[in-house]
């Protein structure tokens, strides 16, 4: 098979072996690629209960089989590993060339295991692969240490990096590429964990394809049908500044903690006002949408700032969290956490939360290195992104993220932490777009919302059918509808916007790039997709995750929302024990959660019923 | 003449929790005035100050877009018209 090179390169830290291992044939027909490769190998050789920040854990950097063709919004990439913020599953995606890099050095994945014992760098061309020494770039930021990288090996080097963040082992550090990042989980922290500042490639293009005519027919198609959609021309024209007007008005913009559905002034940070601001755009490899927006900050205290961004859930970061409508501190702010390797949306969130914690008494001047973290002070804000990445005063404890900050407080300060299984929800409030909010509940890796996105309830999609946003177990099959599409997208790795804009083409591109034809029979690509989360399940159970983590934050099931007049007044999530009985029913798992013997032998994961069998639902929190 | 509109979430809070309604019209522009017409507050959530479909609107006749002609596609008794907030927020 082509599209997929059938290989990977193995790098071992601790005694600096380096080899290529070949991918099994049954291996790419059952997971194709991208995010199934990374569980499937994950799963093998990251044992139960292996320490999240020790040599035992591994970083799988993976790319999808349609990486570095000129297929449009294809070449994304993603790291898989087990995450210190929630010892669940982690997969953290990002965009840039570096997707398509990974294919041109000739690997669909790389996997990192073992610690270097001083700060190194990867270095990978076709041809060879070193470990050089990183003294000099440690501490260094993220446009620094790719500059740096660039010089030494070239114009054409991709790098994927992490900054003072991942070496100060934030719990939510990010790996950073160009200036898109793949941020949540802490999968920066586990590079950190390992010594490894960077991996630089250099490589030129050169992929071999199935059916190479097939698949440029195919192309051409897909460009005609992709720059002729209005979400297309939508996506181009704003990226996805557009969005928090559209959350506004529907009551689910997370203001002041998740306790409120917008902000009182939200006016003032819709689309308009940036791109008032906006100096640039950026995109992706192959793509045409050049959706990343860049603005600068002209005048007041954050003159001179500089983002790459702020995309949606980053504008929410530092908006919605301390109810501040400041803009420019939003793109200040967005731009330290790039240059710092942190993830806006962990951090966003915890500061919110240290705010509540503040005005509730739980925190004082004297904890917070004399911080008046009253709500709408941007300053502070912007101050704590610095304190968390570099671990200083009271960023020390905010960097452990809001699930260990609430223990360490204790005083009841868990009932204002905002996360699943640890991590921090994003830019979605649960209590108006219901489908999303039990997505974040059962999601293996926490309360994400790339892992199951519900367009239908937040967008009115019709695929594959119309919802209530605030319907529960009626729309448990909404939910596994897309947690399970979510991961057919991320075996290819298409971009989740571009998706929408071709339907009916990606498993087409997967086919002429790939040869494998069952992708073309009915039902096949869903069960690769159910495979992907039944053994990402399988994973976190292994771990100790059951039901009694696919829970949501305290707040979200004893408060009602307000919405300030938006859509949604009084809504709560009330029936999280029948949404959990109905999800588990479809799923095929019992009751407590775990996949059952039947339904792993059906997706052919048989190899994982003796590690059920022996999985305690044992974890404390 | 009758058309059906599928009101989607986003503009619900403004139909009295509505799901549908029936309209007249001989094109998506005509249905739409309509709708608006009896359901005024969603205007703002539709149409630009210029009358135009916001950008991020997208209307769909039976399951298919009717970009680019929008507003001046055809349509016909018993069609069904969808309206849907092009998905932007990563």
């Amino acid at each position: 098979m082509k599209g997929i090179t059938r290989k990977f390169l193995r790098i071992n830290l601790s005694n600096g072996k380096i080899g290529e291992e070949a991918i099994p044939e049954p291996v790419e027909t059952d997971f194709i690629g991208g995010r199934g490769f990374g569980i499937h190998y994950l799963y093998r050789e990251v044992a139960a209960k292996t320490e999240p920040l020790g040599e035992q854990n591994k970083l799988i950097f993976a790319a999808g089989p349609l990486a570095g063709t000129n297929a449009q919004a294809v070449s994304r990439w993603m790291v898989c590993t087990k995450s210190p913020l929630t010892g669940a599953f982690a997969r953290s995606v990002a965009g840039a060339d570096f997707g398509a890099w990974i294919k041109f050095a000739g690997y669909d994945f790389i996997l990192v295991e073992g610690k270097a014992e001083r700060p190194v760098y990867i270095h990978l061309t076709r041809d060879a692969c070193q470990i050089e020494p990183a003294d000099e770039l440690w501490s260094k930021d993220t446009v620094v240490t790719q500059e740096w990288l660039s010089q030494r090996h070239g114009l054409n080097t991709r790098v994927a990096c992490i900054g003072p963040g991942g070496e100060n082992l934030v719990k939510y550090a990010a790996i950073v590429t160009n200036r898109r990042t793949a941020s949540r989980c802490g999968v920066g922290a586990v590079m950190g964990s390992k010594n490894l500042k960077a991996i630089a490639i250099n490589a030129e293009r050169n992929l071999q394809l199935h059916d190479p005519e097939g698949f440029k027919q195919l192309v051409k198609q897909q460009i005609q049908t992709m720059t002729a959609s209005k979400g297309f021309q939508h996506h181009r024209e704003m990226g996805t500044t557009g969005n928090p007007e559209n959350t506004s008005e529907l009551g689910i913009f997370p203001s002041r903690n998740f306790r409120y559905g917008r902000l009182d002034d939200y006016e003032k940070i819709v689309g308009e006002e940036y791109l008032k601001r906006r100096v640039g755009e950026f995109g992706c490899y192959s793509c045409a949408a050049r959706c990343g927006k860049v603005h600068r900050v002209t005048t007041g205290p954050y003159a001179g700032a500089q983002s790459s961004g702020p995309e949606y859930e980053s504008i929410w970061a530092f908006s919605g969290p301390i109810e501040n409508s400041y803009l420019e501190s939003t793109i200040a702010a967005d731009q330290l956490c790039d240059d710092l390797g942190i993830d806006t949306i962990s951090t966003g969130n915890t500061i919110g939360f240290a705010y509540e914690l503040y005005e509730k008494g739980l925190l004082t001047k004297k904890d917070t290195d004399g911080l008046e973290l009253k709500y709408g002070n941007h300053k502070a804000m912007v101050e704590l992104v610095k304190k968390i990445a570099r671990r200083e005063g009271i960023g020390d404890l905010l960097a452990e993220g809001t699930m260990r900050v609430a223990a360490r407080i204790g005083k009841g300060a868990e009932a204002f932490a905002i996360n699943v299984k640890g991590l921090e929800l994003p830019a979605y409030e649960p209590r108006g777009a219901k489908s999303l909010g039990f997505n974040y509940a059962t999601s293996n890796i926490g309360g994400s919302h790339g892992y199951g996105y519900a367009p239908q309830e937040v967008f009115g999609a019709l695929f594959p059918r119309k919802v209530d946003r605030f319907a529960e177990e009626e729309n448990a099959d909404i939910v596994v509808f897309n947690q399970n599409n979510g991961a057919v997208g991320e075996v290819g790795i298409v971009c989740v916007f571009a998706r929408a804009w071709f339907p009916h083409l990606y498993d087409k591109l997967l086919i002429a790039a790939t040869g494998i034809d069952k992708i073309a029979e009915r039902g096949y690509l869903p069960r690769v997709g159910e495979r992907i989360v039944n053994l990402e399940r399988a994973f976190i159970v292994r771990e100790g995750f059951g039901r009694k983590q696919d829970t949501l934050p305290q707040r979200m099931l004893s408060e009602p929302l307000h919405t300030r007049g938006a859509p949604g007044e009084g809504q709560m999530m009330r029936n999280l024990d029948k949404f959990l009985d109905r999800y588990y029913e479809i799923r095929g798992w019992t009751p407590q959660g775990i996949p059952s013997p039947e339904k792993l032998k059906e997706l052919g994961l048989g190899y994982v019923i003796k590690d059920m069998a022996q999985s305690q639902n044992v974890r404390a929190t | 003449m009758s058309i059906r509109i599928d009101i989607p979430p986003f503009l619900r809070h403004l139909t009295d929790d509505a799901t549908a309604a029936k309209v007249k019209g001989s094109t998506v522009g005509d249905c739409l005035n309509d709708f608006v017409q009896q359901y005024p507050k969603t205007e703002r959530l539709l149409f630009n100050k210029n009358g135009k479909l916001l950008r991020y609107v997208e209307v769909y006749v039976n399951g298919e877009t009717t970009y680019p002609e929008e507003l001046t596609k055809q349509v016909k008794d018993g069609d069904e018209i969808a309206i849907v907030y092009l998905i932007s927020g990563g």
